[in-house]
């Protein structure tokens, strides 16, 4: 059921958290009757239950609304959805290359934020039909004029006639379906060329195996097409294709302009990865599309299992997940301190909440994950360059040349009023002021260099808190630079323990050692020997704590007889003896490596 | 430790304590059967009576007491008379006369002097009392006159044991005690005038209010007082209590582990040099005192349990009965026995539960009782204990006085 192009809308929603994108897609569904009030669930894009208590899309998805316009003829308005956050750039960039027109969605209390601005920019820079809408117009706080001024400096176009909407109460709606197909153009592609279709997104599923989200661009792809993969050069056969109105309904084909899904019979996500381009085997297209990027690591971290013999179950958690999301990169490390694990590399902070969250909540996992860092290359003084994703691996200082770190450009919007505490907050991690702009008169934005290390510390957190919550981050990766960074390691009487060591600017050191020793005397329960806490730089000592000997340990009673209660609790003790971790003489309960390697508190 | 102490306990303590059956048990095993097993001490076998009421609950207490059921009083002395026939009658034909017994709250003293001598009474016409027998009850001091001490001393008691706990009275206060440190020493000396012969008095240390002097002279005044036996507890936050509340509502702060151990040292040094042996984790005992009841306990000796609450344990099997008054008076008076709950334990949790409770006593255990629970005395672990002064030189297993308190510690390691 090729549709005909010039009734085809393909587009997408840029929004930030909480500015009603969701809430919008529903309303959408409503007018053009896709799902059945019964079916309806609230927010119906956002799929895992994950996402749902996040609030955030993680997983861009597409939905196909058949709409009859004013102009008396029906139309087909492909949704796609897109993740909303910084750790998914990649991926917004290439839902963004299937559209033809983006609606700018923005809260009216709360003003356009940096992660919307950053998604905006790159929407333009694709070449879509930008259409401003001004939503929560019922809300008591709304600012309507102020967010449209604001929106006009941005994009430059006329506050005037800017749609505003309520998507709670539908207000507006009608109005913005009618600008869809008037203002964003039909997909122009050529059903005659070789296929090629644009995968946006691919998710894996426990029966089907891989459903790649896709873009027909040129051509046609039919079910029991042999399919190609052009970046991963991976041949398998069409199980099926088909679109989604909004479940999804299986199709003989999809052609130039459509959007649908393809399951194309392969049971690994890294095999179809976002950003690739299928085409087929028979008469495979020339050129793939471009924008096609291999997934980046961004922020490491290990993990660990607090049983160890949950290792092998990490492991295979690990290879399902992968299934899944073709950016989780991983591969077994081991440590002195908690036993063998996995380094694991990251798109971002939240990418790694996310996998933490997942392997705990659906696999069932226990685990210790170390404080995440960054890939630092270091040039060793032969020459020769390493990437170094674990601390603990930094070779020593004296055969180092130097040591370079990776750089984000950082977008900030926040409130003129507030300037003064973001400036303190980037000056205090190392940041560099590039430019400083008026979005109007009360709003600014702030461009910075700033080392990612200094960013992955609960960066974020203290935005908001210095700014009451209205300062907005994005960044992006701009490259390494060379910094004065030293390895800062941490003893337990004498014994490194190298699940603790961390890479940090030389005027940090100090300020990581002490906070580290003193976490660590608070968390480890006195031993029979008095313990000596060390943080060092090489042979220096830069911190010390002690943790003075254990003097009481006992029962003190034996009430009328009850010998049961006393040995159950001597049983459970020598339990947790045996789950301890033994550095050298001392015994680290498993609590206070999950404590010590928190990074939100201190 | 000084030599005299040394003296005492081995007076004291020599050795299994080894008494007369009456007639032979069918299923006695000799020592050396019960040492290839886990160290049941066949030569003890104890009856612990529980007295579940009060007049007030203090504020560390989990016990198993009630305040009030003035009514319940004297129908529940008549039940433990009607439980000790049940209790009897399931140990066979021929049941071993009994080396203790003792009578513990809760507060015995409460009920009226009668009716305790009646329960002795019939424990004595049921099982016999061994020769030299130590027969204990529990008292409060404010429930000790004149015709509480004469009762008991003539129902034959040969053990009081008095919760003192304090001679400070602010910490009395602070402990919820009803009683004042002058009321100590008042009934200490109504029981010596009655007759009684050996008292135990019970102290408290790491109160509230307390501090270093007031703990020490609370020790010199206790020792004044001459008790044959002496008991002295770190305060335990348990959470069904008041101040369990307290503590984990913030407003309380638990004992200091270090303050507890300053004030353990004070009371080793103290009772050392007033002559008491530091027999068990928490007891001194002047010579041939130490309480035998106790040591049923840490030598698994087998010890009926009679009243709500109470525990027994029969050499293999630990049963305890209902805590609630009107559940246990109803089981009785049904001809039941009121348990509520029992553990057979398999042979590693009883060889672990044997070495944790002999290394509570200065005994410990000898090196082939050691092995026979399977831990080597001269193995690695036993040498770093050494090593770190909480075991002393063997060739045994036995805690110094600073490994006594850290005691949970040693058996983990070694268990």
């Amino acid at each position: 059921m090729p549709t005909d192009l010039s009734r085809l809308r393909n587009f997408c929603i840029i929004a930030h958290i909480d500015h009603g994108k969701s809430t919008l897609a529903d309303r959408l569904l409503d007018l053009t009757h896709a799902v059945s009030e019964r079916n309806m669930r609230a927010q119906y894009l956002d799929k895992m239950d994950l996402e749902r208590e996040r609030g955030i899309t993680i997983k861009a998805q597409a939905v196909r609304l058949a709409y009859a316009a004013a102009d008396g003829r029906e139309y087909v308005l492909n949704l796609i959805d897109t993740p909303g956050h910084v750790d998914f750039t990649y991926e917004v960039s290439r839902a963004l290359a299937a559209c033809e027109g983006a609606v700018l969605l923005v809260d009216a209390a709360q003003g356009i934020e940096a992660q919307t601005l950053a998604n905006l920019y790159l929407a333009v820079e694709a070449d879509l039909a930008i259409i401003p809408v001004i939503n929560k117009i019922d809300l008591p706080a709304a600012q309507p004029d102020r967010v449209a001024r604001e929106i006009e400096q941005v994009l430059g176009v006329p506050a005037e006639g800017m749609l505003r909407v309520s998507a709670k109460t539908g207000e507006g709606v009608p109005e913005l379906l009618e600008a869809l197909v008037d203002r964003v153009p039909a997909p122009a592609g050529d059903p005659g060329a070789p296929a090629r279709a644009l995968v946006f997104d691919s998710l894996y599923d426990s029966y089907r195996g891989v459903i790649a989200y896709v873009r027909m661009v040129d051509g046609r792809l039919a079910k029991d097409d042999r399919v190609r993969m052009m970046a991963a050069g991976h041949v398998s056969e069409a199980e099926e294709v088909g679109v989604f109105a909004p479940e999804a309904v299986p199709t003989p084909e999809l052609a130039a302009g459509e959007v649908g899904y393809l399951i194309p019979g392969v049971k690994d996500v890294r095999r179809v990865r976002v950003g690739d381009t299928a085409t087929t085997a028979a008469r495979p297209a020339a050129k793939p599309l471009p924008g096609y990027r291999e997934p980046r690591p961004m922020v490491y971290s290990g993990l660990y299992p607090i049983e160890g013999d949950d290792f092998p179950d990490l492991r295979d958690a690990l290879d399902r997940l992968r299934l899944n999301d073709a950016a989780l990169v991983y591969e077994p490390e081991s440590s002195t301190a908690l036993g063998f694990g996995f380094r694991c590399g990251f798109l971002g902070l939240l990418h790694m909440d996310i996998v933490r969250e997942r392997l705990e909540r659906e696999f069932d996992l226990a685990l210790i994950t170390t404080a995440p860092n960054v890939a630092y290359r270091v040039t060793l003084e032969t020459g020769e360059t390493i990437m170094v994703s674990n601390p603990s691996e930094l070779p020593p200082a004296g055969s180092i040349q130097r040591i370079e770190e990776p750089y984000v450009a950082a977008m900030v919007l926040c409130p003129a009023d507030y300037i003064g505490p973001v400036m303190d907050l980037c000056q205090g991690r190392r940041g560099e002021l590039v430019t400083m702009e008026y979005l109007s008169e009360e709003r600014v934005e702030l461009r910075y260099q700033l080392p990612l290390a200094e960013i992955i510390f609960d960066f974020f957190d203290q935005l908001k808190s210095r700014t009451r919550g209205y300062a907005s981050l994005d960044y992006e990766p701009s490259g390494y630079r060379e910094a004065d960074l030293v390895k800062v390691d941490v003893l337990l009487q004498g014994e490194p323990v190298d699940a603790f060591s961390a890479i940090v600017h030389k005027d940090k050191a100090y300020g990581y050692g002490r906070a580290m020793t003193a976490k660590l005397k608070r968390l480890i329960p006195r031993q029979l020997y008095e313990v000596p806490i060390q943080a060092t730089i090489g042979a220096k000592v830069i911190a010390r704590e002690t943790i003075t000997a254990r003097r009481k340990d006992v029962l003190a009673k034996c009430y009328g007889g009850d010998v049961t209660r006393k040995r159950k609790l001597l049983e459970r003790q020598k339990e947790g003896k045996r789950r301890m971790k033994q550095i050298g003489r001392v015994e680290v309960p498993q609590e206070a490596f999950v404590a010590a390697l928190r990074t939100d508190e201190g | 430790m000084t030599a005299g102490a040394v003296d005492n306990r081995e007076q004291a303590v020599a050795g299994p304590v080894r008494l007369p059956h009456r007639g032979t048990e069918p299923g006695a095993r000799s020592p050396q059967a019960a040492l290839a097993g886990s160290l049941v001490d066949p030569g003890l076998f104890g009856v612990y009576v529980h007295v579940p009421f009060c007049l007030t609950r203090c504020q560390y207490c989990d016990f198993v007491t009630y305040t009030g059921m003035e009514g319940l009083r004297r129908p529940y002395a008549a039940a433990l008379l009607e439980e000790a026939a049940l209790a009897v009658a399931g140990l066979g034909a021929e049941p071993p006369v009994a080396t203790s017994v003792f009578v513990g709250g809760g507060t015995p003293t409460l009920l009226p002097p009668d009716d305790l001598a009646r329960v002795l009474g019939r424990l004595r016409q049921l099982l016999g009392l061994a020769p030299g027998a130590e027969v204990t009850v529990e008292a409060n001091p404010e429930t000790v006159d004149e015709a509480m001490a004469e009762g008991l001393a003539s129902a034959g008691v040969t053990r009081v044991s008095m919760g003192a706990q304090s001679f400070d009275d602010r910490v009395l206060a602070a402990l919820g005690r009803v009683h004042d440190a002058g009321r100590v020493g008042q009934a200490v000396a109504t029981l010596r005038a009655a007759g009684v012969p050996a008292v135990n008095l019970d102290l408290i240390y790491g109160g509230p209010g307390e501090d270093a002097g007031s703990w020490a002279a609370t020790l010199e005044r206790a020792v004044a007082l001459e008790p044959e036996h002496l008991s002295a507890y770190a305060l335990t936050i348990e959470p069904a209590t008041k101040f369990g509340r307290l503590v984990a509502a913030g407003r309380m702060a638990e004992p200091d582990e270090d303050d507890l151990a300053d004030r353990y040292d004070t009371a080793c040094a103290v009772l050392a040099d007033a002559g008491y042996g530091h027999y068990e984790v928490s007891n001194w005992a002047r010579a041939g005192h130490a309480s035998r009841h106790n040591l049923t306990y840490w030598r698994r000796g087998r010890y009926l349990g009679l009243g709500a609450g109470a525990h027994e344990f029969d050499g293999a099997t630990r049963r305890w009965n209902v805590p609630g008054v009107p559940q246990y008076l109803e089981a009785v008076h049904a001809g039941r026995r009121p348990t509520d709950g029992e553990e057979r334990l398999d042979p590693g949790q009883a060889r672990f539960e044997a070495l944790a409770l002999r290394l509570r006593t200065v005994d410990g255990l000898d090196p082939e009782e050691a092995r026979a629970l399977g831990v080597d005395p001269d193995g690695q672990e036993a040498a770093n204990l050494r090593a770190a002064g909480l075991l002393g030189p063997g060739p045994g297993l036995a805690l110094t006085e600073r490994g006594m308190f850290l005691h949970g510690e040693v058996v983990a390691r070694l268990g």
